[in-house]
């Protein structure tokens, strides 16, 4: 027995260490490669790699960039985690961008309308839009459910109809009032009572931190807690790890695809709401677009898991953040986007090759568990053929 | 050593085709082949028999170059070689025509066949009008009768399985392996393709036949290999052996029948079937009206060769699967319930798939726990998961159920085939089933496991549990069922006396050759 | 090179972010007489630095950004500016960013700063606030107010008003077409003036409207594939005079014309100089907005200390937009075209700036 149970715990704490130490290190990895990639092309571009990079860190801590990012990486969380609940069970919602433009334009138009006391208007701007949201993404479950259509297609339509439909009721006829002397049109503004109060969180400057970061953490919480802690969240994890396991297990497919596409298309909804509530009040012609995807690449850097999405939204956010100071330089500032873009691809690439070799280490390890701790596992559970285990 | 087998082309009649020692190749958690020993010899067709998931396939994986052994040496025609892939193989003179045709229908035989090994004029365009010559040359000297410009949608299966024949000899192959090539014919297509076996073998071929259907492997192999769990356990000579005889050899005797003859059926009915019948997406009935009856304290085997609806017929009953009949639990019309509403009225499942069906690999043990009874007590409470519950249940199970692990924290994938079989049992025996449908409860774990499941088995009927089991291990059929059905292409033909038969009869009613009992 | 930008950086905007009054007012106090001490060491020549914050294109998008730069390019020969600071906007980018983006070249001494496109609206109302001496100009916005903003805004609908009774009297199958980049308020303008002119000459007309692109979506105004295909659209469906108001997508359009034996009018700048030589001569004439006129204005008046805040509009009457005459293709229509520009000045027409 104890031969065997050592190789047991020796395969178990071996696999439990490399685990951590590989899932740590595969991401720390990724962005080192990423920033050798960068360093290559800012070499070629004939720019200094390290002043660069200098240059962008002793920006980034600057009081009002620590804002500055933190208020961007409020939404790009939020957008994150739309994604993320689709992929933790394995649905790409490509449509997160068109639900929260949608659900954006939506809530802003009640915000600007409707009569309310200010806390109050602003708990029915964020419900517009998370039921705008939700419903916009029900349509593609629903198709998915009824009809089999892939998700992908579907909410890539989406998006193009969110459009069309979002410059048709942004017109003076419909939802928009046009600004004296601007050339810029937007939904009526949301009334002082109802802006989401921010909080001076960072000394040395005035700009404040979107009050909406608390709703987004919560949200975070929200989302570990459903997935870890309810039936709900344990089904959907099952269904995406294995789809056959889920349903021999009594999940049923379909409505729980419905069921991730309705909240995650509901978390989309409150992608613009930092920006709404806490910005510009009123969704205009320059309102952020493209969060959504930008979405898809944070929860892909943080592997679905709220921390790392966090962590994906900062880094992503203090990158987006940097580019104006590049410009100022005159390094090219597309450089932010290539090094998001080459981290993003070598996380998937590292997250790859660290399953692969664990895979492989695994199956080495049982092999040479099997080969040697056959005959000693004797017991209950091994009357193993003798012949075969004295075999060469 | 690739090399050496290409380089050196000594000529040694003598020499077996293809010569296997000690052929080891180990899974984790399960050894498929151990120490196999085979010698094919040339100009003959080679039998190899065994039961599902004896080893068969990985074997001709290995003998294909899909996969490498761990232990072992392969000769092909006295030399010895390592293939790194199946073009290795192919190089060697080695063919494969798989189960599951890989032809693409739209296209015409011709450019099936040039379909990855285009002959290039000057190096570019493809060579049609030759390779059109060498194949019509192909199709002469066998006798295939194929024409090259045929669109392959327009042929028929015998047809086809020709079309993937003379592709392997068009690659040059002096050796073919055939995957159960009879499985998707009917009677006269397997004469001819028999007939067209003879013509090549005749012509110095070597033919390596893969098979289950005893009858088909004496009228047409000239030696036979028996496989059974992972070993050679006989070479016989077909003129030699009954299909009896040869059954013997695949099941074996050596494991222990479980003497459970003191019956504990009640009156009271668990579960009843009626009519079932199940189709298949091209409108076949894979389940054709099938009827039973299973009592608390009961077990009913289903007897059949894989592939004749048991998958579809258990998958029914569990509600995965649509299907017209009724299906009873107890009093309780069960047969628009959803599964999980079936799980929960008191129906466990152990799949027969446990990979794909009954487990999580990438999850803790314990969350398995959870996978089926997500809704129930000790693993929820309302919509919450149940942590501690879950996990205290888990460390139970892997108590009482021995269960061979370091901790609950453990993916599933890292428990060996045996280990994670108990965990299933023991997890099914945990929701108080009142019906257990139990598929293949013992395939591919080790001899000690499959006594803990069947003892598990046994006591859970003793105290009233109803059990469905399939099963393609016969002693394990008939030593644990009360009663005994045998399905064939979708229908119950027959019924067995578990009793008063012995696995050899068994095995002919199910090939549907044998008397019946 | 490199080290001396970066340590020029480090000493100057840096700093200067930390104490940011300081650095601002450096650069504001003196205008005209010496200018813009800020944070620069460099020994260029006196004049302002100008800072200039482009919208997503830049310079180079052959659009409205290039007519800015022209501009600025003007001014930095012939008032021998120093080199000017230049940056552009992303795509999906907030108004913070575009904040943030104007408050760095305020903080790093730039003075003054011009925002091109009226998404800066209202990053330069709140910027401006911050730094008091330093003059802003904002073009087409009218809406961002303050003692130290100018808002530089074009009748676009005006010089539309013109080419569109330009179309209508070159049309010989009474049909014309425009094709608008992005459907925003701004290239509404322009169809509403080019509608009204054309209606002004035959009232029967039938005049075909498509845009390439819809909000937040902002490639209409650099897909040329996308404009050629609208505008054989409207040629195969009779059209034989088409006017874009497209931007870089406008030389699709072009091509259409070229190809279907139709006649095109450009916009922004005088295509007939400015297009590929290939399709140059289906340029019949170009709607002028002389956005570089505005710039070179702006920064003349601040090098000569008589930068006047509030809104200025370019229109006909100051010859802010006005139609080409290059190639002489209009000189048989050109005294109807100034009559109609007569009475746009007198103010007997009034042009729509919106459709219907």
């Amino acid at each position: 027995m104890s031969p065997a149970a050592g190789g047991f715990l020796d395969r178990v704490s071996g696999r439990v260490k490399l685990t951590g130490w590989l899932s740590l290190a595969a991401p720390l990895l990724a962005i080192l490669f990423a920033a050798v990639i960068t360093a290559v092309v800012l070499l070629i571009t004939g720019n200094a790699p390290f002043a660069t990079f200098a240059l962008m860190a002793e920006y980034g801590v600057q009081p009002r960039s620590l804002v500055l990012t933190l208020n961007f990486a409020t939404t790009y969380y939020l957008a994150g985690l739309a994604v993320a609940i689709g992929f933790r069970m394995n649905l790409f919602n490509i449509g997160v961008d068109g639900q929260y433009r949608l659900a954006a334009l939506l809530a802003a138009a009640v915000g600007g309308t409707v009569a309310l006391p200010g806390p109050l208007l602003i708990v029915v701007v964020v419900l517009v839009g998370v039921l705008v949201g939700a419903l916009w993404a029900g349509i593609v479950g629903l198709l998915k459910a009824t009809r089999g259509v892939s998700e992908v297609i579907s909410s890539i339509m989406l998006n193009a109809i969110a459009t069309g439909v979002g410059a048709w009721l942004l017109t003076p006829a419909l939802l928009a009032v046009p600004v004296a002397g601007s050339n810029n049109i937007g939904t009526r503004p949301i009334p002082e009572s109802a802006h989401f109060p921010g909080f001076a969180l960072i000394p040395g400057t005035t700009v404040k931190v979107f009050g909406f970061i608390v709703v987004a953490i919560l949200m975070g919480i929200a989302y570990h807690v459903l997935l870890t802690r309810t039936v709900f969240g344990f089904d959907l994890r099952a269904t995406g790890r294995s789809e056959s396991a889920a349903v021999a297990s009594g999940v049923n497919v379909k409505k729980m695809v419905l069921a991730t596409m309705l909240i995650s298309g509901a978390v989309a909804g409150m992608v613009g709401m930092p920006q709404l509530l806490g910005a510009s009040y009123s969704y205009s012609l320059d309102f952020p677009a493209g969060l959504g995807f930008t979405g898809i690449a944070i929860a892909l850097l943080g592997r679905n898991h709220p921390v790392g999405i966090a962590v994906g939204a900062l880094l992503w956010s203090f990158l987006d953040n940097s580019s104006n100071i590049l410009d100022l330089e005159g390094i090219p500032k597309e450089i932010v986007i290539i090094m998001q873009g080459t981290i993003v691809l070598s996380v998937i690439v590292a997250y790859e090759l660290v399953h692969r070799y664990r895979m492989a280490a695994e199956q080495r390890r049982v092999s040479r568990e099997l080969t040697g701790g056959t005959g000693g596992s004797g017991g209950a559970g091994g009357t193993a053929t003798p012949e075969g285990a004295v075999s060469r | 050593m690739r090399e050496a087998a290409i380089s050196i082309p000594t000529e040694v009649v003598a020499q077996p085709a293809v010569e296997l020692e000690g052929i080891t190749k180990r899974f984790p958690g399960v050894v498929a082949n151990r120490d196999i020993r085979l010698m094919v010899r040339r100009g003959h067709v080679h039998a190899i028999v065994g039961e599902n998931g004896a080893g068969k396939s990985t074997l001709m994986k290995i003998l294909y170059g899909m996969q490498r052994p761990d232990e072992g040496v392969i000769k092909i025609n006295g030399d010895p070689v390592a293939f790194r892939s199946p073009e290795g193989a192919i190089t060697a003179g080695i063919g494969m025509v798989h189960q599951h045709f890989m032809l693409a229908d739209n296209l015409t035989v011709l450019e099936n066949v040039v379909l990855g090994s285009e002959p290039r004029k000057g190096g570019i365009a493809i060579d049609f009008r030759a390779a059109r010559k060498k194949i019509k040359e192909i199709s002469d000297a066998y006798g295939l009768g194929i024409e090259p410009d045929m669109l392959v949608e327009e042929l028929g299966v015998g047809a086809r399985q020709r079309v993937e024949i003379l592709k392997v000899l068009f690659r040059g192959a002096r050796i073919l392996i055939l995957d159960e090539p009879t499985a998707v014919l009917v009677p006269q297509e397997v004469e001819e393709l028999f007939d067209n076996l003879r013509v090549l073998v005749g012509q110095g071929l070597t033919i390596i036949f893969i098979s289950h259907k005893l009858d088909e492997v004496l009228s047409v192999a000239d030696a036979i290999t028996v496989i059974r769990r992972g070993e050679t356990v006989a070479e016989v000579d077909p003129s030699a052996v009954t299909a009896r005889q040869l059954a013997e050899l695949m099941v074996g005797s050596e494991l222990p029948s479980p003497e459970t003859r003191d019956s504990t059926v009640t009156d009271v009915v668990a579960l009843s079937v009626e009519g079932l019948t199940v189709r298949a997406p091209d409108g076949r009935a894979a389940v054709d009206q099938v009827a039973f009856t299973i009592h608390k304290g009961e077990v009913l085997g289903i007897a059949g060769v894989e592939g004749n609806g048991q998958a579809e017929l258990v998958e029914a009953i569990m509600g995965m699967r649509p299907a017209d009949g009724t299906i009873h639990l107890a009093d309780a019309d069960i047969s628009s319930w959803s599964t999980l509403r079936r799980r929960e009225g008191g129906i466990g499942y152990i799949p027969e798939d446990r990979h794909r069906h009954g487990l999580l690999l990438e999850a803790p043990l314990w969350e398995n726990r959870i996978l089926g009874h997500q809704t129930r007590r000790p693993n929820a409470k309302g919509p919450w998961i149940d942590r501690a519950g879950a996990r205290g249940d888990t460390e139970r199970i892997a108590r009482e159920y021995d269960v061979r692990t370091p901790g609950i924290d453990v993916d599933a994938a890292a428990l060996s085939g045996g280990n994670q079989q108990k965990l299933i049992v023991g997890r099914e025996m945990s929701g108080d089933p009142v019906v257990l449908i139990a598929s293949h409860p013992t395939r591919g774990v080790d001899v000690g496991a499959q006594a803990a499941i069947w003892d598990h088995l046994r006591a859970a009927r003793a105290d009233g549990l109803a059990v469905l089991l399939v099963s393609a291990d016969l002693d394990e059929l008939i030593g644990l069922s009360d009663t005994l059905k045998v399905i064939l292409r979708g229908r119950i033909v027959a019924d067995v006396d578990p009793s008063a038969v012995t696995p050899e009869q068994l095995g002919s009613a199910m090939t549907g050759a044998g008397e019946e009992s | 090179m490199l080290r001396n930008r970066v340590g020029r950086m480090a000493a100057g905007v840096l700093a200067g972010a930390m104490v940011t009054v300081g650095v601002a007012a450096c650069g504001g106090d003196s205008t005209t007489a010496t200018p813009a001490e800020g944070g620069s060491s460099a020994a260029a020549p006196t004049g302002a630095k100008v800072g200039l914050a482009y919208d997503i294109g830049g310079r180079g998008d052959q659009s409205f950004n290039d007519s800015a730069a022209a501009g600025l390019d003007k001014a930095k020969s012939e008032l021998k500016l120093p080199d000017p600071r230049e940056l552009t906007a992303s795509p999906g980018e907030t108004e913070a960013q575009k904040e943030e983006r104007l408050r760095l070249l305020a903080t790093s001494g730039y003075n003054p700063v011009v925002a091109v496109g009226f998404a800066y609206s209202g990053p330069v109302k709140k910027v401006a606030a911050e730094f008091p001496d330093v003059k802003f100009a904002i073009v087409d916005d009218a809406a961002a107010t303050g003692p130290n903003i100018s808002n530089l805004v074009f009748a676009e609908h005006e010089g539309s008003f013109l080419v569109g009774a330009a179309a209508a009297l070159k049309s010989t199958k009474n049909n014309v077409g425009f094709v608008g980049g992005v459907q925003v308020p701004l290239i509404q303008k322009f169809e509403a003036g080019f509608a009204a002119g054309a209606k002004a000459v035959n009232k029967d007309i039938t005049i075909q409207s498509k845009y390439l692109s819809q909000p937040p979506e902002f490639t209409g105004f650099n897909d040329p594939a996308k404009g050629k295909t609208v505008a054989e659209g409207m040629i195969d469906a009779g059209a034989d005079v088409v006017y874009h108001a497209a931007g870089g997508s406008g030389s699709g359009v072009f091509e259409a014309a070229k190809a279907g034996k139709a006649q095109a009018i450009g916009v922004d700048a005088d295509q007939a100089l400015t297009a590929d030589a290939a399709v140059k001569d289906v340029v019949m004439t170009s709607m002028l907005k002389k956005l570089d006129v505005a710039v070179y204005d702006f920064l003349k008046s601040f090098a000569a200390g008589t930068v006047k805040p509030g809104t200025t509009v370019y229109d006909l009457k100051v010859a802010g937009v006005d139609y080409s005459v290059t190639g002489g293709k209009v000189d048989d229509i050109k005294d109807k075209l100034e009559e109609y520009k007569q009475k746009i000045v007198s103010g007997e027409i009034k042009v729509p700036e919106t459709t219907s």
